[in-house]
């Protein structure tokens, strides 16, 4: 089985997040393994380890998205594609997905994953972008991944419960971070992780030019950033389970109003 | 030197972020509850390859720097203290000697399990007369012709209680000191070895400390590390070593206070608003980030002299003199910040004070850690 993961780098959650003039600043930011793609490295792993595949993460950015896939590499993956180029900073899912038709254009696989949604912008585009422009079969939100008779068994989180399905190969799957606890890199794969084949491509390796890319991405465009307001602080209830009660009681109705 | 971590280093911090996120810090308050040493999180530890750091990969370790191994030790001192000096113990002070001044034979046999974790080091030195004092040491060891025959005692052991190699130092040449010292490496399963761990400690309570206890053991000729008569260097060299983790880890339990104390700064409210907003607070809290960032600084610098080759005696000791002193420091603000609820045990910072009270004692008290800094100084 061959298994493409694409993933994308974001900014580490645990760090402080800087925005000025409604721009982001990302100088001084580390960039991590996005928590959905992680979950996809994870399952095609779990998938590899059962049935025996290939694991090929494929990543859109600059240097800092090396990282990310060595993080991936760390895992247990077998190899990486890192899509990088000055046009490709910034990028909108229409303009990602985009890249992503050009680069798996004659490739042969059996299924994609890649997160239903990125960290940074939750904007949960691109994997149904791509499938549309691939042709592909399409499933999202999923919770578990099996193989049998040569069909991909997908669990999807569905509104009223987990559905089912049975998808052919090729086709292309976003997944949930519900679906697993992704493996922590132990120290001797993340020194092997630089061993592993990661191949850099151009816009030009994939016959694509900066302009098509610049069209594809101002489809849609980002005005600003912002913090969203601080939290205020909390307050301690103390004394007996009947003081408590009463005091929650009052404040829910009179305070809150919610009662 | 370069403040920014590379690759390598910046994926060993996710993982031992991870890892201490998950595993140690669920389970670090219990662990001080208990005392009970923490098996199975340390066999976590090794396979994600936490007990060989810096050793080469070909003797079963991670083959990474020591700056890495400082990055560890901060992230999982961030949570627990007494985990985190287990792992020090075995990386610091067993491996590394191990891996500086033993045979190849030595490191195949008894380097590579422990590097991998397969095994647990512990390493003998304390004695209840011979502390900073090393040339007071009383256990002694008599060349038997085909093996040396060890006798005495040991205290103040960490993982003594669950170790499977020891490195024992012992007098071999009655009447020479420190010129009479000598290093071994001792199985402890062999007749004669026997543990009586030790409870009652202030701090890191889970580290399984011990007193070792030598009862006619016999040691194999072959399991003398480096030359005869010269265990005082290698005692003197690993606790330079040592001390790097110990700096780091002081400042992952200062760390750990300070996260906590900040934290609880915002959602505290006095006088109608968070106490955050008061500038008494604020100043604590400057104080202590600013504390923890220079004793990381002092710290780093000393993992990569290690890692560069250089001469890295002074600064290992400064980094770790003032990085346990920031960390006493620091936790106690922390509880002070909490007010009397920081003086109970439903929160964290009263374990973090406690378990950080230690790093200005073990591994050379601060006082012998300002004489190698000035010794250092006054060129001597």
């Amino acid at each position: 089985m061959k298994i493409y993961v694409c993933c994308k780098q974001v900014p580490d959650v645990a760090m402080t997040i800087q925005i000025k003039d409604g721009k982001f600043i990302s100088e001084g930011m580390n960039y991590v393994l996005n928590a959905y793609d992680a979950s996809c490295v994870e399952e095609a792993l779990v998938l590899k380890e059962k049935y025996g595949a290939e694991v090929t993460l494929v990543l859109i950015g600059d240097e800092a998205g090396k990282e990310a896939l060595r993080k991936g590499l760390a895992m247990g993956a077998d190899n990486a594609f890192h899509i990088s180029d000055p046009a490709l900073n910034n990028l909108g899912s229409q303009a990602a997905a985009k890249v992503l038709q050009a680069f798996f254009k004659g490739r042969d696989f059996d299924f994609i994953l890649t997160g239903k949604q990125a960290q940074d912008s939750d904007m949960g585009l691109a994997g149904g972008i791509l499938s549309g422009l691939l042709n592909l079969p399409y499933v999202t939100n999923a919770v578990g991944l099996d193989v049998q008779d040569k069909m991909i068994v997908v669990k999807r989180q569905g509104d009223e419960g987990v559905e089912v399905l049975h998808m052919p190969m090729p086709s292309l799957i976003t997944c949930s971070n519900d679906m697993n606890d992704p493996r922590i890199p132990s120290l001797k794969g993340i020194m092997a992780s630089k061993k592993k084949p990661m191949e850099q491509v151009s816009l030009t390796d994939l016959g694509l030019s900066a302009d098509e890319v610049l069209k594809e991405s101002q489809k849609s465009s980002l005005k600003s950033f912002g913090l969203p307001p601080a939290r205020k602080a909390g307050a301690k209830i103390e004394g007996d389970a009947q003081t408590l009660v009463a005091t929650l009681m009052e404040k829910l109705t009179k305070e809150a109003k919610v009662l | 030197m370069n403040v920014e971590f590379n690759q390598d280093q910046k994926l060993m911090q996710q993982s031992a972020r991870e890892f201490a996120e998950k595993f140690v810090k669920p389970v670090a308050k219990k662990l001080d509850d208990t005392q009970e040493f923490p098996v199975e999180l340390i066999q976590r530890a090794a396979e994600l390859g936490f007990m060989g750091v810096a050793i080469p990969e070909e003797y079963g370790g991670a083959g990474m720097d020591s700056l890495s191994y400082t990055i560890m030790m901060e992230e999982i001192a961030r949570y627990c203290g007494s985990t985190s000096v287990i792992l020090s113990v075995n990386n610091s002070l067993v491996c590394g000697p191990l891996l500086k001044y033993g045979t190849e034979e030595q490191k195949q046999k008894w380097l590579t399990p422990l590097a991998k974790g397969e095994k647990l080091g512990c390493y003998g030195l304390t004695e209840p007369n011979a502390g900073s004092d090393c040339a007071g040491t009383k256990t002694n060891a008599v060349d038997k012709g085909d093996h040396w025959l060890l006798n005495g005692a040991k205290i103040f052991i960490t993982n003594g209680s669950h170790a499977d190699t020891a490195l024992v130092f012992a007098n071999t040449d009655p009447g020479k000191g420190n010129k009479g010292i000598s290093c071994f490496i001792v199985d402890m399963k062999s007749p004669g070895f026997s543990v009586k761990p030790m409870h009652g400690k202030m701090g890191i309570r889970a580290s399984g400390l011990s007193e070792l206890v030598f009862e006619d053991v016999k040691v194999p000729k072959e399991n003398l590390l480096g030359e005869l008569h010269k265990g005082f260097k290698i005692a003197m060299t690993t606790l330079d070593g040592g001390r790097i983790g110990i700096a780091a880890q002081a400042i992952g339990l200062a760390r750990g206070a300070f996260e906590e104390a900040l934290q609880y700064s915002k959602e505290r409210v006095q006088f109608g608003q968070a106490i955050s907003n008061f500038q008494a607070i604020q100043f604590m809290l400057s104080d202590m980030g600013m504390k923890i960032d220079a004793a990381r600084l002092l710290t780093q610098k000393a993992a990569w002299m290690k890692d560069m080759g250089q001469n890295y005696n002074q600064q290992a000791s400064a980094a770790k003199l003032y990085a346990s002193e920031i960390a006493t420091w620091v936790t106690n603000r922390a509880i002070q910040i909490h007010g009397g609820y920081g003086y109970t045990n439903e929160y964290n910072v009263e374990r973090y004070f406690r378990d950080a009270r230690v790093c200005e004692i073990y591994e050379g008290t601060s006082e012998i850690q300002r004489l190698v800094v000035a010794a250092n100084l006054l060129g001597r």
